[in-house]
């Protein structure tokens, strides 16, 4: 069994810590950056179409403080030489209790420079049938 | 009335689909895998149509039964569909525990097939 990590892995492990770093220690502003120019953005079931509404979404969201806890993180290959990623975790935001969330991410080398294609986050919460 | 993308259309449409048979009889599922497949099931992959049947096949429980929560469709930039499914799953007489699902869809010789499936239950370490 190799012990060094597949490349998919490396990449998906140093873009996971770039995000989520970012998210919850900078006012967000940066986060486009780790974006393709036409990447989507599926936030709460609402879509966002593009860098620039990816950017407004995020930095708009309405807390003051954000932690991001990742439990469990899994990378693939695409066949087109993408890199799927699978985040699953639990976030406080605020004084509010933890939360677990889900979120995924496509990336793409774009020009040199691995960029996050798609992106999909929903939170944990199931309603549960009476 | 706006009509759905065609990619939540397929999207919604697989995951129907993927379910149904998952919960009747897994053993079909080989027909939505392709051999360049990849499954992560709980962290352990398997490569190829074969294998991940295999895996899915052996899985120790009599009764599955699936509750989707929430499903999302994105088009990606490959002409493959992204779909994220968030519910919760009941196995024989276990408890209801929840569960995450992805998978990428890929249009092969004019059929939807899976190329990547990644599944987890939503259990957290405490502490």
């Amino acid at each position: 069994m190799a012990c060094e990590k597949e490349i998919w892995q490396k990449i998906g492990e140093g873009f996971v810590q770039e995000y989520y770093n970012q998210f919850d220690n900078t006012n967000r502003m940066g986060l486009g950056n780790l974006y393709s120019p036409d990447a989507c953005l599926t936030w709460e079931g609402s879509p966002f179409q593009g860098r620039e509404a990816i950017t407004g979404k995020l930095v708009n969201l309405p807390f003051k403080r954000i932690k991001h806890i990742i439990t469990e993180q899994d990378f693939q290959p695409t066949v087109d030489s993408c890199i799927l990623i699978m985040v699953f975790g639990q976030l406080q935001v605020d004084d509010d209790p933890p939360m677990a969330f889900h979120q995924v991410f496509m990336l793409k080398s774009q020009n040199c420079a691995w960029a996050c294609t798609n992106d999909v986050f929903r939170l944990g919460i199931h309603n549960i049938p009476v | 009335m706006v009509d759905q993308p065609l990619w939540e259309q397929i999207g919604s449409s697989f995951v129907q689909h993927y379910y149904q048979m998952f919960d009747s009889d897994r053993s079909q599922l080989g027909s939505i895998y392709i051999d360049a497949s990849c499954l992560t099931w709980e962290g352990q992959q398997y490569q190829g149509k074969r294998a991940i049947v295999e895996k899915l096949a052996s899985l120790p429980f009599q009764k599955i039964a699936h509750s989707i929560t929430a499903q999302d469709h994105q088009p990606t930039p490959d002409s493959c569909i992204l779909s994220m499914v968030v519910g919760q799953l009941k196995a024989d007489e276990d408890p209801i525990m929840g569960f995450h699902q992805s998978f990428i869809l890929k249009n092969i010789n004019d059929a939807w097939v899976c190329t990547n499936d990644m599944f987890r239950l939503a259990i957290h370490n405490f502490g």
